[in-house]
């Protein structure tokens, strides 16, 4: 019985290896344009993000948020994110009490970006391992949700880029983001810096 | 028997797995290829292949083919070198390079844009859109627009659906026409006069340019105007905007 078993499973995965052998050679004598476009290519990117957001008047939080990016070619990039970090209570709400409370304390953001790859190279942290990294730079624009307001934002920034691995990324950010707040005072143009921290994997 | 079994079914996962990989073997005809550790001018040359030898094309990436020498070498090369190389069958390699719009028939495209209304009752009012568009045509484009417009006391969204049409995609700068149709709200009044542009549909038409900066990378900038029907009057906008739009 399990001879018989054995046989059949033999002869099938033989006739697999023949099959997937011909079909094998058959893939490597493709030359054609058409196989060049359907040569794996590593276009698009996928993360998480974590850090610290400094709220102008709000003090620093905890931030998470996901991206998305896009290699326009070597040296540019776009890049799509989106962070939140609930908010902590500014020094005159410290005394007076909350001005505004609920959803409006999340602080939400979302913003295209735009990326140039300013120096492109290699880091070493042990021995001869090679790993590639890149300093690169941010900017672009979005929208800031906080406190019932939403307003126009900037957004600048420079991060670096370290390959874990052949599709793994670790990235460090530093960006500012920029728009008008009448929360506290009319019109007041707040500067609010995030130093995060993305795990990105490239498809 | 066993240890059969077991090592041709071992061999034929090992083949599934090769299998899947498409690969392409090029001959290089210039004196060298230079192969980089990344695939960035940045990167250092860890290696270079010699005139004649045989090469596989594994993985692309912008302006980038990552390859494997003859000699099991893994690293990434410039197009414009692997351009220099032939086919097996003596034919040069036609690679999918450097070349303007004309490519572009069939292909998405993700973008956004950043500008300002310059003109009627939401005149100063700071605006950026996210637009995705389909290229049916090398000249001929679809293209689904949602926006913003906030000023110190209005804030407002827009949607619509534009046609592009772009008769010479295959310059370097190439101009652009746009006419679409949308919704605008404003969803904060100001406290004294209300605007009269509400829940809004909208026309527009535009003229614009398109830069090439790479391959599937553009800068777009335009000057558009805009017919918002109100209860009252139509009501006359005009916004001038620029971004990038990268196409895939």
């Amino acid at each position: 019985m399990a001879h018989w078993f054995q046989r059949v499973l033999l002869g099938a995965s033989l006739a697999t290896f023949t099959l997937v052998t011909a079909t094998e050679a058959q893939a490597e004598q493709v030359t054609t344009i058409d196989s060049i476009e359907q040569l794996d290519n590593e276009l698009f990117e996928l993360g998480v993000t974590t850090g610290i957001i400094n709220i102008q008047d709000f003090g620093s939080e905890f931030v998470t948020g996901i991206n998305a990016g896009f290699i326009a070619s070597e040296d540019i990039f776009m890049q799509l994110n989106y962070v939140f970090a609930d908010a902590g209570l500014s020094s005159f709400e410290k005394s007076q009490g909350a001005l505004f409370s609920g959803d409006d304390r999340k602080f939400q953001h979302f913003d295209f970006l735009v990326g140039y790859n300013l120096y492109q190279g290699e880091q070493f942290f042990s021995g001869t391992d090679a790993q590639l990294s890149s300093l690169y730079l941010v900017a672009g624009i979005g929208d800031t949700d906080f406190g019932g307001e939403e307003s126009f934002t900037y957004t600048v920034g420079i991060g670096y880029q370290i390959g874990l691995s052949r599709t793994y990324n670790l990235k460090f950010d530093y960006r500012d983001y920029i728009y008008d707040s009448s929360l506290l005072l009319e019109d007041e143009s707040t500067h609010n810096a995030q130093f995060s921290v993305s795990l990105n994997v490239l498809f | 028997m066993k240890y059969i079994l077991w090592l041709s079914l071992l061999l034929t996962a090992s083949y599934s797995c090769l299998a899947k990989d498409i690969m392409i073997r090029l001959e290089v005809i210039d004196p060298y290829l230079e192969m980089h550790t990344g695939p960035g001018d940045g990167y250092p040359i860890i290696y270079t292949v010699e005139q004649g030898e045989m090469i596989d094309l594994l993985t692309r990436r912008p302006d980038w083919y990552e390859i494997k020498s003859s000699t099991g070498r893994i690293g990434w090369v410039k197009s414009s070198q692997i351009a220099r190389t032939i086919q097996p069958t003596g034919e040069p390699v036609d690679l999918p390079s450097v070349s303007y719009g004309d490519y572009l028939e069939d292909s998405l495209s993700l973008g956004f844009n950043v500008g300002q209304f310059t003109g009627g009752e939401l005149k100063g009012s700071q605006t950026f859109s996210f637009t995705s568009e389909q290229r049916w045509l090398s000249w001929f484009g679809t293209e689904l627009e949602v926006g913003k417009y906030y000023d110190s006391e209005v804030r407002g969204r827009y949607y619509g659906l534009n046609l592009l049409f772009e008769p010479y995609s295959d310059w370097v700068v190439s101009p652009v026409i746009i006419v679409g149709t949308g919704n605008m709200k404003t969803t904060v009044q100001p406290k004294l006069i209300p605007l009269s542009i509400e829940d809004s549909g909208y026309y527009q038409y535009g003229i614009g340019g398109n830069f090439y900066l790479g391959r599937n990378f553009v800068i777009r900038a335009g000057y558009r105007e805009y017919t918002v029907s109100t209860e009252q009057d139509d009501e006359r906008l005009d916004r001038w905007h620029i971004g990038f739009n990268a196409f895939f």
